[in-house]
């Protein structure tokens, strides 16, 4: 599973093209091309009231994000790498996916969303939907953030998100992608930490017994994680831990000083996710880190 | 910042043109105390029939009995008789920003036509409220609660359950092809609702014609019938008949008009065959070319919606059958039905948001904005247009007595009605006429009474303007929401447009004009 070819969709907020440059050491594990894409939102240039479609405003938005793509092109250029530029009208989220299906991308960029005082997630409803219906990995970019740690209000820049990642996995499928996926990251990652949680509804009506017994196989399977990450030339270390799933992996991600967080996606239907939640999704929202999930 | 200033001017010189006169006249009226005739009858025809509410214009009870109004008169006034003409400025200026924002300043219009509405009906609804005070809150909360609240939710369910069907598939547009499609559009609009209709059909309907070079006129004539004339049989087909259903004409009423439109559409069907045909020769096709790529079979999607846009004609039909009483709401009287009905088309609409995959709904580029559009802006009509409503229910005895007094004939109030319907929309249009004709052969008498009787005596001047507001609806890109959502899903898809003016001229002026000449000839 490696990432040659990625759509970064943008909305040209503050830092998007820090935030692009950034994802240029992709390049290391065969990154080839970049589609820019900008999809104008279809409110905002059609049924004006008793009106009609705003092809004024269309082609000015149109013309405004071309030059802007065109001066990305030539710095992506500089590091190699090729460049596409597809701006359209139409329902953003859907729209993305159409075009990541056209383009055959193999990863898709999101932003964070653009947080303001009340605000305690960095992902925004839209983006939560694209990670939900995707079926390639959404890389949620964060460029810059502020959180708070132990009282502290910090800032942060995340620029080398690819040299520590974080895989925290709980054994699905999915997560055997990120695995996969992870395994291509030879020559970019320093060290992967490969990580579980034993969830506190397992650990809690468990005797001493019992929870040795899974605390043993859990070590065995993170093991096995390691070992084929090692296989694949990069180096990993494991780390087992109890409690909360989506608070204990931020918690670990921080402690160990990662970059990046990857798991798969634990989403479900649209109706139990309503009640249920997703710990990718939290982990999503709450985390600083940039997170790559992986359908 | 210009803008701005005169803005304030004008806000502070409708406050005073409307409290000047106001206070002179509150003066004269707290001299009287005589209940106005028709409220008491309209209190007791309500008890009777039990449909309807309490007739505008009158007061109702508990305001009267508090005490309240601009003066311890004005509890028994009819605001009608001593509302000044100025009073209906807001609501001339609420129409004519509809008009002309799109076309002068389509950006600024676009991004706060919201406080547009808010700013024109605050400018009628403050100062009404300084000096009428509870006569004046009776009114603007009347208007809400029987007619826009109402009014939104049906729109809001059609919108919503429409949105949830789609016609999928390969279909290539002939002649006889696009003439059916219409001829289905323009059957459907009347159970669907207008823009239900226009959504449905527009996007197939664009497609099947995406290789032709002349699609202009096909999308004219698309807003002509299936935007606009084919909702004129139902209440459920246009708001203007909807509004009319909300104030007594019953629900099958409108079938009366059938004739009518028949002949209307049937002109234009013809018309638009022939155009369409010598087009397609003229484009050198002697039949439909064959669509590149894999050919989809046609296929109708989301089609579990109908049951629910059955659910929302069952629960208006219900509403128009039923008598359950009347529920007080901050002094409003509504039908308990009325009630029931608003609950059953919310159930209907969310059932059908829950039941649709989220990917029709893109396929068909669903988009919330068209609706909200529509409230926003239907509010500050509706609040603007209540002095205007109560001057023209008070007949000879009001300010606007010259328009009735003018407008005599049937034939009078299909033309006056559309051409008002053309450039104003026709929703507020048809109301105002409405209560002109009210006002005209019923003055002081309550809405439960005299309706049943302008849907019999003198049903042709009903006709008359139901046909008007919604036949002329087409007149224009404003005399129809539907229009402008349909002239911006054709334009979005690289059908060139014409402009405002453009639709009139070459269209409406030549194929509108005469048809409706004819229909006046044979009906009015």
């Amino acid at each position: 599973m490696k990432i040659k070819k990625i759509l970064f969709p943008t909305k040209f907020r503050e830092l998007s093209f820090n935030s692009l440059e950034s994802l240029m050491e992709l390049k290391a594990i065969g990154l080839k091309e970049v589609v820019l894409t900008y999809v104008i939102p279809r409110d905002e240039v059609a049924f004006v009231p008793f009106g009609g479609y705003m092809k004024d405003e269309e082609e000015r938005l149109r013309e405004q994000a071309r030059i802007r793509f065109e001066d990305w092109q030539e710095s992506i250029s500089k590091h190699g790498i090729d460049s596409t530029i597809r701006i359209q009208v139409g329902n953003p989220i859907p729209k993305i996916m159409s075009i990541a299906e056209e383009e055959k991308v193999d990863m898709i960029v999101a932003g964070r969303k653009k947080r303001t005082a009340l605000d305690k997630v960095y992902v925004g409803s839209h983006t939560l939907d694209l990670v939900r219906r995707s079926k390639i990995p959404v890389l949620i970019s964060k460029y810059m953030v502020r959180f708070e740690w132990e009282g502290e209000l910090i800032t942060r820049v995340n620029d080398h998100i690819f040299t520590k990642p974080l895989l925290a996995t709980d054994w699905s499928e999915p997560s055997e992608k990120a695995l996969k996926l992870v395994s291509s990251f030879k020559g970019l990652a320093d060290k992967v930490m490969v990580t579980h949680i034993i969830g506190v509804k397992i650990s809690k009506n468990l005797d001493k017994s019992e929870l040795k017994r899974i605390e043993r196989e859990s070590k065995e399977r993170l093991g096995n994680y390691c070992d084929k990450l090692k296989n694949a030339g990069v180096k990993a270390e494991s780390h087992l831990f109890s409690g909360r799933s989506s608070e204990e992996i931020i918690r670990v991600a921080r402690e160990h000083k990662a970059t990046m967080i990857i798991m798969g996606t634990t989403g479900k239907d649209r109706i139990r996710q309503l009640w249920l939640g997703s710990v990718s999704h939290r982990v999503a929202e709450a985390s600083e880190l940039p997170v790559l999930l992986v359908p | 910042m210009r803008f701005r200033k005169w803005i304030t001017i004008i806000f502070l010189l409708s406050i005073f043109a409307f409290l000047v006169p106001a206070m002179a006249s509150d003066h004269g009226v707290a001299a009287t105390h005589d209940t106005e005739p028709g409220s008491t009858q309209g209190e007791h025809a309500v008890a009777a029939t039990g449909h309807g509410d309490v007739p505008a214009g009158s007061e109702s009870p508990v305001q009267g009995d508090k005490g309240h109004g601009g003066g311890h008169g004005a509890g028994h006034i009819n605001l009608g008789e001593v509302l000044p003409l100025w009073s209906c400025i807001p609501f001339a200026c609420m129409l004519l920003s509809i008009a002309l924002f799109p076309l002068l300043a389509p950006k600024f219009w676009h991004h706060h036509f919201g406080k547009v509405s808010a700013f024109w009906a605050a400018c009628i609804s403050i100062p009404f409220l300084i000096v009428f005070k509870g006569a004046a809150l009776y009114q603007i909360v009347h208007i809400i609660l029987a007619d826009y609240v109402p009014f939104i939710i049906l729109l809001w369910a059609l919108f919503t359950v429409s949105g949830g069907i789609m016609l999928k598939g390969t279909l290539r547009g002939t002649p006889v092809i696009n003439t059916i499609m219409i001829l289905i559009g323009t059957v459907l609009a009347s159970w669907m609702g207008t823009t239900g209709a226009a959504m449905l059909m527009i996007r197939p309907f664009l497609k099947a014609n995406n290789y032709r070079k002349n699609r202009t006129f096909m999308v004219v004539f698309f807003i002509f019938l299936v935007a606009n004339i084919g909702g004129s049989l139902t209440p459920l087909g246009d708001p203007p008949l909807f509004l009319g259903f909300l104030h007594g004409v019953s629900f099958f009423w409108t079938m009366k008009i059938l004739p009518h439109m028949l002949v209307t559409s049937g002109i234009l069907l013809v018309i638009y065959f022939i155009l369409d045909s010598y087009h397609y020769k003229k484009e050198g096709f002697s039949s439909a070319p064959v669509e590149e790529g894999e050919k989809e079979p046609l296929k109708l999607v989301g089609t579990h919606n109908f049951i629910f846009l059955g659910g929302v004609i069952g629960a208006v039909l219900m509403s128009g059958i039923v008598d359950w009483g009347q529920i007080n709401t901050f002094g409003i009287h509504r039908a308990a039905q009325d009630w029931v009905r608003d609950g059953l088309l919310i159930v209907m609409g969310i059932l059908s948001l829950l039941t649709t995959s989220k990917k029709i709904h893109e396929d068909n580029d669903f988009s919330w904005f068209p609706i909200i559009e529509v409230a926003y802006l239907f509010i500050g009509i509706f609040i603007t247009m209540v002095p205007c409503l109560l001057i023209l229910k008070a007949g000879l005895k009001g300010e606007l007595s010259f328009l009735i007094a003018a407008v005599k004939e049937p034939f009078h109030y299909f033309w006056v009605t559309g051409a008002l319907s053309g450039f104003l929309d026709n929703a507020p249009t048809y109301l105002t006429f409405f209560n002109t004709a009210l006002g005209a052969f019923y003055p002081g008498m309550s809405e439960a009474q005299a309706v049943p009787l302008l849907m019999t005596e003198t049903s042709i001047y009903l006709k008359a303007i139901a046909a008007g507001a919604v036949f002329f609806g087409s007149f224009s890109y404003i005399g129809n929401a539907p229009n402008f959502m349909v002239r911006s899903i054709a334009e979005e898809a690289g059908t060139p447009m014409p402009s405002f003016f453009g639709y009139i001229l070459k269209f409406s002026l030549i194929y509108l004009l005469p048809t409706f000449v004819i229909v006046t000839l044979i009906f009015f």
